[in-house]
């Protein structure tokens, strides 16, 4: 391995102090890399990344167990903004954008002025969003939210950009474009992206190492190009398996069985 | 005219209190019940300082006020409400109506419930047709009011630190992970509050007086703040100007006794009508 | 010996079980035993503080059923004192009514009064409802100001009514009194204990929880919110009447806001959402500023300023709200709770699992 930006060790996050979401995670993400990080819902993928960007105190949420080392810092329960000014931006899930603010106050209230990224450098790369600048974020429609949302993080000038389901509620073709463009940015500034997905195939595509998580722990890793191939992943994960034919009942359950736990 | 004048001046002491509650509101979805408290403590500040100073120079009792602001506020904030996030509605409710006893019984300790008027030149200035007549302090205080909302206006309006402060209330967390520190946009919220509070507290003290009955104003303000809208700014001035008229008319036309139930009246009337305010939005009603 | 853990319940009766612990049935009637021997063992005074605790119990108990139980937060309970205080002036002097006729009247005239501010409940919720509760307090104190300027022989001293006399017994002085309020306030805690094992009860706490997640249970919204509000309003009047009665004297200016908020007060620092917490809040809130005034005694005399004992009173009220909502939301009871648990347990110590900060 070469420059690790961020490494995960045995992460063990407790919510409400009752509830373990996720248990034993370990993960590193090397510098300049796409790592894609897939699984089933509640697999504990979310949580994961929320660790890393920090939580607010009133989440009640709490890293019980393990390290995240960002750089050669230990950053474990640091406040979302500490972790945003050290250039470690998450694009959430769902509530992404302030829906009450126009387009331009939202990418303003995330601009921190100096570095190489400027507002025209964002509004190169989404070129939609020139069109809708003054208008409120809350009427935009999902992808132009997703962009505004990769806008906005962008301007935090992040080095490491931490995107949750960047697929959710869009459609296939809006898919596929947004992930080349993330793909792209990625690559000409230099950005380490931690891509959380349930849409494995899409996110493995562009991802150069990948982890596959599943009740809280990760079951399987290794280069993006393996994971696709491996038939194991592609069983449970890509839909649809190897091989055409139809199996029996009796064969799948052999590969749930088969499945192992590291961590 | 002196209708008019008593009018305006009462619409701008209760707007300036409404304001503060709807800054409140939308910062934390904490409804104040303590500001009518807040505001004439600060007057009382203003007035101590004042003294001390002297009485020569306005800048004493003034950075006092603005002292005891940025002090309450920070610590109302910091001690008290930070740490009731995802407590039930009613305990951040039932906390300021503490501190609002707290601060009662602080005139009754500090000042030993003096009855105060705040006297800062009350010459009457002009004199109107019909005998009416506006001090400077009066006049001081429209122009502090308005003074006061344009700068809101352009301050939610046009800075980044604006833009910030209305993207916290719409979501903190995202906020946070955009680099804000929520802490201290929300610790400004209650410094803004109570500078607004006190300014009122400090106009109402000049026109009428200080004492531990004036602290009701608190509640003429949560009436206009509610009859505006609790999550809108132009419904404060709105609500304030409506209640201020309510209060005027029943004093003069039927009981002075009545003038304290005058704004609760109206709050039920508006509330059986049109519950979410005049300008209010109807989805706050289920939020708190 | 063997011994279960009192959590453990292995059938629906057992779950009803009021006094659960053995020692708990012991701890009851010791206190009843103490209660009843108490006046002959302290002084006057005392006593008269004791009734002022038990009289004032009956309203929070009130106050507990509606925010505590149901979540209805009021703050309009000093009005409803008010309403049972001056049913009593109004039936007592100017009609002559005697003790048994004035308080089911008050009682009845809490129950209309409690079904009229039920209304908006139904509407509204949160900070909305508190407000309207507060809208009523001062709407009542309004009429009740009225009232007493136009019918009052000296408006400033208020209103004298005669001790109470159920048949040949007349209740007058501090004992007789102990007694009258010590049977009622136990009644009373019956009462209220049996309601909430019960359908309202649970249909109440359902309702506090999530009120639509009840409604969708099947729980009338309507009804057992206004039933709410009546019982509550009905525990206030009544005791708005006792205590009017064993003052003799009635006036608007006791009815303040800040009386309201002491019954907050008491429900905040007794636990919300426990009979024995309303019992506790009562006892501990009337108490307190009799004991700042003892402090005070204490102090050289230019520091008992008039003003200042009183302030340091109001403000003890405040500071007891801000700091058990924030360090002990559950209050008094809660403390109770651990200790009782504590001994359950002994001699085997081990930290529980934190459960209670939600």
């Amino acid at each position: 391995m070469t420059d690790i930006l961020l490494q995960v060790r045995q992460l063990e996050v407790v919510y409400h102090r009752v509830a373990t979401a996720v248990q034993g995670v370990s993960l590193e993400v090397p510098k300049g890399s796409i790592v894609a990080l897939v699984g089933t819902n509640g697999a504990g993928k979310t949580t994961t990344l929320r660790a890393i960007s920090g939580f607010l105190p009133s989440e009640d949420a709490e890293i019980t167990d393990g390290d995240i080392t960002y750089g050669d810092r230990r950053i474990n329960g640091q406040l979302p903004h500490q972790m945003a000014r050290a250039g470690v931006i998450l694009v959430p899930e769902r509530d992404k954008v302030f829906g009450t603010l126009s387009v331009e106050d939202n990418l303003e209230f995330a601009a921190r002025g100096g570095g190489e990224i400027t507002l025209e450098r964002v509004l190169g790369y989404f070129p939609l969003l020139t069109q809708r600048k003054s208008q409120l974020a809350g009427y935009l429609s999902g992808g132009e939210k997703q962009m505004l949302a990769i806008g906005m993080a962008l301007l935090c000038r992040p080095t490491l950009l931490l995107i949750d389901e960047l697929s959710l509620g869009l459609a296939p073709i809006v898919i596929k474009d947004l992930m080349a463009l993330l793909h792209r940015i990625s690559k000409e500034l230099g950005l380490t992206v931690l891509l959380v997905e349930q849409n494995a195939n899409a996110a493995l595509a562009i991802a150069d190492f990948g982890y596959v998580m599943e009740g809280g722990r990760v079951v399987f890793y290794g280069k993006a190009s393996e994971l696709i191939s491996h038939p194991d992943v592609r069983e449970f994960y890509l839909g649809g398996a190897a091989q055409s034919e139809t199996k029996s009942y009796r064969d799948i359950k052999q590969y749930r069985r088969k499945r192992r736990w590291w961590g | 005219m002196e209708f008019a004048a008593t009018i305006v001046i009462l619409t701008c002491t209760y707007a300036l209190l409404a304001a503060g509650t709807v800054i409140l509101y939308k910062a934390g979805r904490v409804v104040n019940f303590a500001h009518g408290e807040l505001a004439i403590v600060g007057g009382y500040v203003f007035y101590s300082a004042g003294l001390m100073s002297g009485g020569t120079s306005l800048w004493f009792p003034v950075a006092g006020a603005v002292v005891f602001s940025i002090i309450m506020g920070m610590f109302i904030y910091m001690a008290m409400m930070r740490r009731l996030v995802g407590e039930p509605f009613y305990v951040a409710i039932l906390v300021t109506v503490g501190i609002g006893i707290v601060l009662k019984s602080a005139i009754l300790v500090i000042w030993r419930a003096e009855r105060l008027t705040i006297d800062v030149g009350v010459t009457p200035a002009i004199r109107m047709a019909g005998g009416a007549t506006l001090s400077y302090m009066d006049i001081a205080s429209v122009v502090l009011t308005v003074a006061f909302f344009a700068g809101l206006y352009l301050f939610f309006r046009f800075t980044r630190l604006g833009v910030q402060f209305r993207g916290t209330a719409e979501n903190a967390l995202l906020a946070s992970q955009r680099g804000v520190d929520v802490n201290f946009v929300l610790s400004l919220a209650w410094v803004i509050a109570i500078l607004a509070a006190s300014l009122s507290g400090v106009l109402y003290g000049g026109r009428a007086f200080l004492s531990t009955e004036s602290v009701t104003i608190g509640l003429a303000g949560l009436t206009a703040a509610l009859v505006g809208g609790l999550d809108s700014l132009r419904g404060a001035v709105a609500g304030a100007f409506i209640v201020a008229c309510a209060q005027y008319l029943t004093v003069r036309l039927v009981d002075p006794v009545l003038s304290e139930a005058v704004p609760f009246l109206l709050l039920v009337i508006v509330m059986s009508i049109r519950p979410w305010g005049l300008f209010g939005t109807q989805e706050e009603l289920d939020r708190v | 010996m063997s011994r279960t853990g009192y959590n453990l319940r292995t059938n629906y009766l057992e779950s009803n079980e009021v006094i659960r612990r053995p020692y708990q049935k012991v701890l009851v009637a010791m206190v009843l035993a103490v209660a009843v021997l108490l006046p002959a063992a302290t002084s006057t005074f005392f006593v008269h503080l004791l009734n002022l605790c038990f009289l004032s119990a009956i309203g929070a108990l009130g106050l507990m059923l509606l925010t505590g139980f149901c979540g209805q937060i009021s703050l309009g309970h000093a009005a409803f004192l008010a309403v049972g205080a001056f049913t009593t002036v109004i039936l007592t002097v100017h009609v002559g009514a005697p003790f048994v006729v004035v308080i089911p009247a008050a009682a009845v005239t809490g129950a209309v009064l409690g079904f009229i501010i039920g209304l908006p409940s139904l509407r509204f919720r949160g900070v909305y409802l508190a407000i309207i509760t507060l809208a009523m307090h001062y709407t009542v104190i309004f009429l009740a100001t009225s009232y007493q300027a136009n019918f009052a022989k000296s408006a400033s001293a208020g209103i004298t009514i005669p001790d109470p006399s159920i048949g040949p017994l007349v209740i007058k002085g501090e004992y007789t009194w102990y007694y009258f309020s010590l049977v009622l306030l136990t009644l009373v805690t019956i009462w209220c204990v049996n309601l909430i094992r019960t359908r309202p009860g649970r249909a109440w706490m359902a309702i506090r929880d999530r009120d639509i997640a009840a409604e969708a249970l099947g729980i009338n919204l309507t009804r057992y919110k206004l039933m709410a509000f009546m019982v509550s309003s009905t525990l206030a009047s009544v005791s708005g009447s006792l205590l009017a009665y064993y003052s003799n004297v009635v006036t608007v200016e006791t009815y303040t806001i800040d009386l309201a908020v002491i019954y907050v007060a008491m429900i905040i620092v007794g636990g919300m959402g426990s009979i024995l917490g309303a019992l506790m809040g009562a006892i501990f809130m009337t108490l307190l500023p009799f004991g700042i005034d003892g402090l005070f005694s204490y102090l050289p005399r230019e520091w008992r300023y008039g003003s200042t004992v009183f302030g340091v009173q109001v403000g003890a009220v405040g500071i007891c709200i801000i700091l058990f909502l924030l360090i002990e939301p559950k209050g008094l009871a809660e403390i109770w709770r651990r200790i009782e648990t504590y001994f359950d347990r002994w001699p085997f110590r081990y930290r529980p699992l934190d459960t209670t900060r939600h």
